[in-house]
């Protein structure tokens, strides 16, 4: 598998993304798979941020730690990721008063690596454009060092800053034709440039030593979405027919807020950017009583705020959806960056004891998939149903096929809307304790039918206060006996790979991507099977224990400390792992260093 | 009347104001030709949520503080239903004042009563925000150190688009404001002062009685002019106003100004399918 990593860093508020973006959109027309990361601090300007594009022509799901080509706009990023370059990797920078260390020198000579200073400020001076067009040079560079045809950048530009006018236009591509013009003529880099370094034109077939070769693009990906786990989930809340969005907004979960608010007058959903938390919870569940589907999403510290709410739900059976994008904790934690240390909160928060569904994305694909699911659960079941995600899943850039718009069901439980059958009801037929599977009917406000009281004290079949010692058994083991059912009906954990490996790898959310990625590259060395986990809560153990029988060695790989998920199959099937590869520094695990640590673990 | 009785016999003490509103809100849910079923009343945690199953239509009863965001989530999803909400004063000056900050200034299609007995009565008899100074309550035996909340002008400075006063003991006159309040085009805030015989002290029922006067009686009351209005309700020096304070339908509610519903014919309840997104994947082409 050939593959490449591109990094392009500066501060925040420089253009980092602009650029990553149309130079991901770009490879991905051109027919390579990109997968995007992103590294941001918690502030608007300044900092130390990164946009990473790594490109395949064979499905990747996962970053390098290494570059192949750093793109830098300042030079913050030439002394703090220089190293990071692999050999014979190339850096692309405008700072021109650059001076390098002799241990910095030495370190290039011996990798190969080339570093070329770009004239940014004089061609812009000669174009009499302004400095922010400085990154369309970078761009397009960049652009030119991988070979991408150069129509199709002017095409993006256009798509991108079409509306910005035709002036603009035409400065943003007099910038690109000088960027290229430099590629094709190495007399063209001033003297000013060091000779330390072999400063390349990296045309495709010239004889100068650097070039950065891609591999031959592959047509299919051309017509696949680029999007973020964040625009993958709104269309999976559009799709699953979502009508009432109340969010505030914590990172990561902004972004989803932003783009459901960006599409409402498309969709015509209600959108509430609620004052607080507790408010947003409540403004779903209140939608979901009087009969829509809605829901809301938050981050770890907005989710302890919500616990109350799902315990109501939990109470009065009402359905509840709501997404919790991960960031590692406690408090305010790392905010921009991503965890899975949240999986204990999201199944044991709230008190009391009631049914409820906890389940994770793991990528564009699932995050569109699983929304009309955990919809149909919570009907279904009548049940608090909690979504998780995480920073990587959410902000990661997917190069995703086009969503299948046949495979998602609508189920909505024993929900009565016929009135015919309406009339039928009696308002104890609400929260019946003899209901098969602890599932009893619901009607909605409105329905010409006996009413009832959705009532958050312990109560009676049509919502009276009840705290006899009979009801309150009674109510419990009704509302318990939904959790038996749903893990009943709840899938297994998928395989991937063979039954009988030696090695048994198991996982879950944003993990699965650079699993896969990793484990493929090892094949020759190790042969492993990955259990993944979507559905955590109620959790099935039957294939867990089944694999974990023939394995001789179980590895777990959590984004947590504790091994959260390990806790609770060690809970539920008293098993428990050889290896934990426990990773909890705000970063996703990156495609090298997981190879390393699996051979690491099973050496 | 009868549809919206049933059986649960009520559990308020003798003399609770809560008998009154119970009553006035069945008979003005009637005089509106409101069957049970085409109603949502939706009860905050407090004496007055044990009213929750006391009477018939669709009801909800929450957690403490936080009636209003529910109610308002369930009146976006169906402006049909005409959804009530009532909370406390613990529920709504304490706990939940901040989403009684945000449904004023929201507007929502939504009325709203204060059961104010400025106290929490189920707890036992603390004091709550809009207890008086200077009197010795259960957990402040030496009366409150903080000072009273100025309900009505803090509700004011909110910009209501409807506030109206009511008492209790005059049932007759809280149905014209529960009527005026549920067809009023937005958020709906009613201040019910309530006696609470057991623990409120200070604002008897016998005080209340001697101090309320119908706004109606004051020479040339307007209620769309909102200085007055809030001067009016405000001072309580010397006596006290009831009746429909303030008034202003030109206010659309908080679901007229969502853009994204205009047009629309069908409310969200209606709306729940499998919707198509093809053109909204186009722009990741």
């Amino acid at each position: 598998m050939s593959r490449i990593s591109l990094k392009i860093v500066g501060a925040q508020g420089q253009g980092i993304n602009s650029i990553g973006e149309i130079v991901a959109k770009g490879l991905k027309r051109t027919g390579y798979c990109v997968f995007g990361y992103r590294e941001y601090m918690s502030l608007i300007k300044g900092g130390h941020s990164s946009y990473q594009i790594d490109v395949s022509n064979e499905q990747i799901w996962s970053s390098e730690r290494t570059i192949d080509v750093l793109v830098t706009v300042n030079h913050h990023g030439l002394a703090q990721n220089f190293r990071e370059v692999k050999a014979n990797g190339v850096i692309v920078h405008n700072v021109s008063d650059w001076e390098w260390s002799e241990k910095d020198v030495q370190h290039a000579k011996e990798k190969n690596i080339t570093a070329i200073s770009l004239p940014v400020e004089e061609i812009l001076k000669a174009l009499q454009a302004r400095s922010i067009f400085g990154n369309m040079i970078l761009t397009a560079f960049l652009w030119g060092l991988l070979g991408v045809d150069q129509q199709l950048l002017k095409n993006l530009v256009k798509e991108e800053f079409g509306e910005k006018g035709e002036d603009v236009l035409q400065k943003n591509f007099a910038c690109i034709d000088a960027a290229l013009a430099i590629l094709t003529s190495v007399a063209a880099i001033p003297k000013s440039q060091r000779s330390d370094f072999r400063i390349a034109a990296a045309v495709r077939g010239s004889n100068h030593s650097v070039s950065v070769s891609l591999p031959k693009p592959e047509s299919a990906w051309k017509d696949h979405l680029l999007v973020t786990g964040s625009q993958a989930m709104g269309l999976g809340i559009v799709h699953a027919g979502c009508r009432l969005y109340a969010s505030y907004p914590m990172t990561p979960s902004s972004p989803l807020l932003t783009y459901i608010a960006d599409k409402q007058n498309k969709t015509g959903m209600v959108v509430k950017q609620a004052e607080d938390e507790i408010t947003a919870v409540q403004m779903m569940s209140g939608a979901m009583f009087m009969g829509t589907r809605a829901l809301t999403a938050t981050s770890g510290g907005g989710f302890d705020l919500m616990t109350e709410t799902i315990s109501l739900n939990g109470l009065i059976e009402n359905p509840a959806v709501v997404v919790l994008a991960q960031r590692p904790g406690p408090a305010t934690g790392l905010p921009t960056w991503t965890a899975q240390g949240d999986l204990l909160l999201a199944a044991g928060s709230s008190h009391g004891e009631f049914p409820r569904l906890v389940l994770a994305v793991s990528d564009s694909q699932d995050s569109f998939d699983l929304i009309p699911e955990a919809f149909n659960y919570a009907e279904e079941f009548q049940i608090p149903v909690i979504v998780l995600t995480d920073k990587q899943v959410m902000e990661a850039l997917w190069t995703q096929r086009s969503f299948d718009l046949t495979k998602a069901e609508l189920r909505r439980g024993k929900l009565v809307m016929d009135p015919k059958e309406l009339k039928k009801l009696k308002s104890t037929d609400r929260y019946d304790p003899d209901a098969g599977d602890g599932v009893s009917k619901r009607w909605l406000p409105g329905s010409d039918s006996e009413t009832f009281c959705a009532q958050g004290d312990e109560h009676d079949a049509e919502g009276n206060v009840d705290e006899s010692s009979a009801n309150a058994t009674a109510q419990m083991e009704k509302r318990m006996r939904k959790f038996k059912k749903l893990k009943d009906v709840l899938p297994e954990p998928e395989v991937f790979g063979n039954e009988n490996a030696n090695v048994l790898v198991v996982s879950w959310g944003s993990n699965k991507g650079v699993i896969l990625d990793a484990v493929a590259a090892i094949r020759k060395s190790q042969n492993v099977v990955y259990l993944h986990y979507t559905y955590l809560w109620p959790l099935k153990t039957e294939k867990f224990e089944k694999l974990a029988k023939t394995a001789k060695r179980k590895i777990l790989i959590e984004c947590n400390y504790q091994g959260q998920l390990g806790m609770l199959l060690k809970q539920e099937a008293g098993i428990d792992f050889d290896e934990r590869i426990l990773k909890y520094d705000g970063r996703p695990f990156f495609y090298d260093e997981l190879q390393n640590l699996l051979l690491k673990a099973n050496s | 009347m009868q549809e919206y009785a049933c059986s649960t016999k009520c559990t308020w003490c003798d003399g609770c104001g809560d008998y009154g509103i119970w009553t006035a809100l069945k008979r003005a849910l009637v005089e509106l030709n409101l069957r049970p079923w085409q109603v949502l009343l939706c009860f905050d945690v407090g004496c007055h949520g044990n009213g929750a199953d006391k009477l018939k239509g669709y009801r909800f009863h929450g957690l403490h503080g936080r009636v209003i965001p529910f109610a308002a989530g369930a009146a976006l999803a169906n402006p049909g239903v005409p959804v009530i909400a009532f909370g406390g004063d613990g529920a709504s000056f304490s706990e939940g004042i901040g989403h009684l900050v945000h449904g004023v200034r929201s507007n929502y299609p939504l009325t709203f009563v204060l059961h104010n007995n400025a106290n929490y009565g189920l707890t036992t008899g603390q004091a709550s925000a809009l207890t008086w100074q200077n009197h010795s309550m259960n957990s402040s035996p030496n009366g409150i150190p903080e000072r009273t909340l100025q309900s009505m002008d803090f509700i004011f400075s909110l910009a209501p688009t409807f506030v109206a006063r009511g008492f209790s003991g005059n049932i007759p006159h809280m149905v014209e404001i529960l009527k005026a309040a549920i067809e009023h085009r937005g958020f709906a805030f009613i201040d019910i002062l309530q006696a609470c015989p057991t623990f409120n002290h200070f604002a008897t029922h016998e005080f209340l009685l001697e101090h309320v006067f119908d706004v109606r009686e004051e020479e040339g009351y307007d209620p769309s002019d909102f200085e007055r209005a809030r001067a009016t309700a405000a001072d309580t020096s010397r006596r006290i106003a009831i009746g429909v304070l303030y008034q202003n339908e030109d206010i659309p509610d908080f679901y007229e100004q969502l853009v994204s519903r205009r047009e629309k014919r069908t409310v969200s309840v209606e709306e729940v399918e499998l919707r198509e997104v093809t053109d909204l994947m186009t722009e990741f082409l």
